[in-house]
C-alpha cells in the first residue's frame, strides 16, 4: 500500500510541477474561448460592404425604400422598424451602421436602386450583370410586380457569390418583413398597428414532477447545462486519456518496468499511475472551475447592475452529487480503456492509433444525448443510460431533463462501477506481461493468452 | 554445502516461450556471502533465469526458493535487482529518482537521504544529484541504476550484465564496490559474458548454453579440471626444441609470442631445460592456467 502511495505521489508531483501543467492550466480556458468564440467572431469580420442593387418591379416601387431601410438597419428579428427608427437609421453615419452590423454578426449592405425607368428588365439585368462582372456590385435582387398580391410569387437574387448563405438568408428575411408589412397595409391595416399586432409571443415553461407538483418557471438553462456536462465529460476524457496512455507506456519506453516489477506488484503500479494522473486532472479542472466560478461571481452582478440579469438554472443540490458521481465514473471508464490500450502497445504513437475507437465510442455517447433530451423516458433512453460506456452522459441528461426513478440511477451507476473494475482487472493482466515485451506490439490472440495466464 | 542453506536454490526449472525453450531443466544454487557468476553467450537463457528468480516471470515447471522460501512480493524487498533492460525517468532529478526507487523498497525518510548521499559519493556522482537523468552520460546513468539496486541494502543482489557499456575505470570501480558488498556479507549473483571480470570477482560460476547448464562449480575447481599443460613463451631461437614432438604437441602464435601445448608425459621443467640447452634466448616463460575465457569458448563451441 505504501508503495502504491509512492507511485501516486511521484506521478502527481512529476506532472503538476512541470511547466507544461502550468501553461496548460492558464491556456486551457483561453483555448476553450478561442475554439468557441473565434469561429463566431470570424463570421462577423467584415470583408467590405456587400453592394447590392434592388430591381423593384412593384407598382410605384413600394418595396424598395422599406427593404433598403431594413437592410441598412439590419434588425436581427422580424419586427418591423418603427417610423422613427427608419428616419434615425438614415441619419446614422456609415461607421455606426458598421458597428451595428457587427453586433448582430451580419454583413453590412450598400443598397442602390436598380430600376431605371424606360428600360426593360432584360436591359437592366444585362447592365447589372456586366457590373457584377466588373466587380462593382456583389449582386442584385429582382422583385416581381405581383409579389404583394400573389402568394406564389418568387423573387430572384443574382450574384457572384451565391454560396454566401448568410447574406442570402439576411436579404430573404428582410424582404419577407417588408413584403408582409406592405401586404398588411394593402389589406387595410394601419401602419401604426402593425408593430403591436406582429409582436412575438413567449411561452413560459413550468415543470411538473412525479407527484404532480408544479415547479418554478424553467429558463431553459437546464437544457444548456446538460450539454455543458456532456461536453465536460467528453473533453476531459479526450484531454487526460492521452496523459493516462502516456503514463502507462512511459515505463515501457524508458525500459524501467523491469526494475519496478522487482519492487512492486504490477497492479499496484498501474493503479498508482492511474490515480496519480487522475488527481492531476482533477487538480487542473478544479482550478478551471474555481477560476470560472470567481469570474462568474464578478461578472454576474455587473451584468445585473447594467440591467442584463442572467438567470442561473435552479438545480437541487442532489444534482451536483450525481454530476460528480457520474463524471468520476465516466472519466474512469474511459481512462481504464486507455490503460488497457497502453498495456498492449510499445510506443505512444501506436497507442494513439489504437485509441481512435475510444474516441468514436465517446462521440457516439455524446450524440445520443440529443434524442434522449427530447424523450428522456423512452425505452431508447432507458437502455442507453444502462450501457456503461454511454451511461455517464446519457444518465446525466435524463437526470437533468426528467429525473428517472432512483433505482434506474443506481443500476446505471453500479453498471459503470463494475465496468471500471472489470476493465482495470483486464488491464492489469495485460499490463503485467505487456510491460516486459519490448519492440513489438502484441497481437490480439497473444493478449488473450496473457489474460488467461496466471 | 546443501541446498538447504542456499540463498537461491533453483531446482529443475523450465521456461518456454511458444516453441522456444529459453531455460531447460536448470538447477543451481547460490550460497550466502559468495559471488556467483551466471555465464553464457547471448541468448543462452541468463536473463530469463534471473527474471524468474526475482519473480517477474514464473517457471513453467520446477521450483525456485529464495532465502529458503518460495518467492513472494515481501521477499522482493530483500533483493536488489539491476536488469539488463534498464532505464531511468529522463526528466526526474537523480536524487528524487533514487528516493523513489528506495520508497518502492519500503525505505523512506532520513535514512534514505543519508544513503543516497553516501552512494553518490562512493560512485563519484555527488555533483549530479540535482541534475536530470537525461543530462547524464550512459555510463553515469548505469551507475545510478546500480545505486537504485543497492540503496535498500539488500541481502541478495542480482545484477544482469552490470559491466556492459562501462569504461574500464568504471568497471574497476564497480568491481571494487561488489567486493565491498561481498565482504559486508551480501550474496551477489550476476550474469555476464565478460570473462575477464568474472574471473576476478566470482567465487562460483555456472555456465549455460542453449538453455542448458554446461558447467558449474567453484572457479578454482573448474580451472583445475581444465588444466592442460600449456606454456606461454617469447624467445629467439630454439626452433628445434619446439619441433620435438616428444616435448611439444602444438604451437600457437599470437602477438605476444608463442603458446605451446606440452606432450603427454612431458613437463614444463623439461621444456625449459631443453630450451636453455639449445642456446635459445628466453624472454618469457610462463606456465599458463586456462583462462575462464578459454574454458568458455571451449565449452560453448563444444556444445554447439
Amino acid at each position: 500500500m505504501n508503495k502504491m502511495l509512492a507511485v501516486v505521489k511521484r506521478e502527481y508531483l512529476q506532472r503538476v510541477r512541470t511547466k507544461f501543467f502550468v501553461i496548460m492550466t492558464v491556456l486551457g480556458p483561453v483555448m476553450l474561448m478561442v475554439f468557441t468564440v473565434i469561429p463566431g467572431l470570424l463570421f462577423t469580420i467584415q470583408t467590405g460592404n456587400t453592394r447590392i442593387a434592388i430591381v423593384d418591379q412593384t407598382e410605384g416601387g413600394k418595396l424598395y425604400q422599406p427593404l433598403r431601410d431594413l437592410l441598412l438597419k439590419n434588425h436581427s428579428d422580424d419586427e418591423m422598424p418603427k417610423a422613427a427608427d427608419v428616419g434615425e437609421s438614415m441619419q446614422k453615419s456609415p461607421d455606426e451602421r458598421m458597428k451595428q452590423a457587427g453586433k448582430s454578426s451580419t454583413s453590412s449592405f450598400v443598397v442602390e436602386q436598380g430600376n431605371q425607368y424606360g428600360r426593360s428588365l432584360e436591359e437592366i439585368r444585362q447592365e447589372l450583370n456586366a457590373r457584377i462582372g466588373r466587380n462593382e456590385l456583389e449582386g442584385y435582387l429582382v422583385i416581381p410586380a405581383d409579389i404583394l398580391t400573389n402568394s406564389e410569387s418568387k423573387s430572384s437574387y443574382y450574384g457572384r457569390n451565391v454560396g454566401d448563405v448568410f447574406t442570402r438568408e439576411q436579404i430573404e428575411r428582410q424582404l419577407n418583413s417588408a413584403v408582409r408589412r406592405e401586404r398588411l397595409i394593402h389589406q387595410g391595416v394601419k401602419p401604426q398597428e402593425i408593430d403591436t399586432l406582429s409582436k412575438a409571443v413567449d411561452i413560459a415553461a413550468y415543470p411538473v414532477n412525479e407527484k404532480g407538483q408544479e415547479g418554478a418557471e424553467d429558463s431553459g438553462a437546464g437544457f444548456a447545462l446538460v450539454f455543458v456536462i456532456a461536453f465536460l465529460i467528453y473533453i476531459s476524457t479526450l484531454l487526460y486519456g492521452q496523459v493516462v496512455l502516456g503514463a502507462i507506456i512511459e515505463e515501457k519506453e524508458t525500459r524501467i518496468a523491469e526494475i519496478l516489477f522487482s519492487s512492486i506488484r504490477p497492479f499496484q503500479l498501474m493503479l498508482g499511475k492511474l490515480i496519480g494522473v487522475s488527481l492531476m486532472a482533477l487538480t487542473q479542472m478544479a482550478i478551471w472551475v474555481g477560476a470560472f466560478g470567481l469570474a462568474a461571481a464578478y461578472v454576474l452582478p455587473q451584468l445585473a447592475m447594467r440591467g442584463n440579469p442572467v438567470n442561473l438554472p435552479k438545480l437541487p443540490g442532489v444534482f451536483f452529487v450525481y454530476f460528480f458521481m457520474f463524471f468520476i465514473v465516466g472519466y474512469f471508464i474511459y481512462a481504464s480503456i486507455y490503460v488497457l490500450v497502453g498495456s498492449m502497445v510499445t510506443t505512444t504513437q501506436e497507442g494513439g492509433q489504437m485509441a481512435m475507437p475510444i474516441v468514436f465510442l465517446l462521440m457516439a455517447g455524446l450524440y445520443m444525448a440529443f434524442p434522449i433530451i427530447r424523450s428522456p423516458n423512452s425505452n431508447f433512453a432507458f437502455w442507453i443510460s444502462m450501457v456503461p460506456f454511454f451511461a455517464p452522459i446519457s444518465m446525466m441528461v435524463r437526470i437533468v431533463s426528467q429525473r428517472p426513478p432512483f433505482w434506474q440511477i443506481a443500476v446505471s451507476f453500479l453498471s459503470c462501477c463494475v465496468t471500471v473494475v472489470v476493465l482495470l482487472w483486464l488491464a492489469s493482466r495485460i499490463y503485467r506481461i505487456g510491460m516486459l515485451m519490448y519492440g513489438k506490439k502484441a497481437s490480439i490472440p497473444e493478449v488473450m493468452r496473457w489474460v488467461r495466464q496466471t | 554445502m546443501t541446498n538447504n542453506n542456499a540463498t537461491v536454490a533453483i531446482d529443475r526449472i523450465t521456461k518456454t516461450f511458444g516453441d522456444f525453450k529459453a531455460v531447460n531443466d536448470l538447477s543451481l544454487a547460490v550460497y550466502p556471502g559468495r559471488v556467483f557468476g551466471l555465464l553464457g553467450p547471448n541468448g543462452a537463457g541468463k536473463t530469463t533465469t534471473i527474471r524468474m528468480i526475482v519473480n517477474i516471470t514464473a517457471p513453467d515447471s520446477g521450483q525456485i526458493n529464495v532465502f529458503g522460501r518460495q518467492i513472494t512480493p515481501e521477499l522482493q524487498d530483500r533483493i536488489g535487482y539491476l536488469p539488463e533492460e534498464r532505464g531511468l525517468y529522463k526528466k526526474m532529478k537523480v536524487g528524487d529518482q533514487i528516493r523513489y526507487f528506495a520508497a518502492l523498497k519500503n525505505l523512506n525518510g532520513k535514512e534514505a537521504d543519508l544513503r543516497i548521499d553516501r552512494w553518490l559519493a562512493r560512485l563519484q556522482l555527488t555533483e549530479w544529484k540535482t541534475k536530470k537523468a537525461s543530462e547524464l552520460s550512459k555510463g553515469m546513468q548505469q551507475k545510478i541504476q546500480f545505486i537504485n539496486a543497492v540503496i535498500h541494502s539488500p541481502e541478495l543482489l542480482i545484477l544482469d550484465e552490470p559491466f556492459s557499456g562501462l569504461d574500464p575505470v568504471s568497471v574497476d570501480l564497480l568491481k571494487e564496490v561488489i567486493l565491498e558488498l561481498k565482504s559486508a556479507g551480501k550474496t551477489i549473483m550476476f550474469s555476464t559474458h565478460q570473462m575477464e571480470v568474472a574471473e576476478k570477482i566470482c567465487d562460483d560460476i555456472c555456465l549455460i548454453n542453449h538453455s542448458r547448464k554446461v558447467l558449474e562449480g567453484r572457479i578454482r575447481d573448474v580451472k583445475r579440471s581444465f588444466q592442460r599443460n600449456a606454456v606461454a613463451l617469447r624467445l629467439e631461437g630454439g626452433e628445434t626444441v619446439l619441433e620435438n614432438t616428444d616435448l611439444v604437441t602444438a604451437t600457437r602464435r599470437d602477438s605476444d609470442g608463442l603458446e605451446v601445448l606440452l606432450a603427454d608425459g612431458a613437463n614444463s621443467q623439461q621444456l625449459l631445460r631443453a630450451l636453455v640447452d639449445s642456446d635459445a634466448k628466453v624472454e618469457k616463460f610462463e606456465v599458463v592456467e586456462p583462462s575462464l575465457h578459454d574454458i568458455f569458448v571451449a565449452k560453448v563451441t563444444e556444445t554447439v
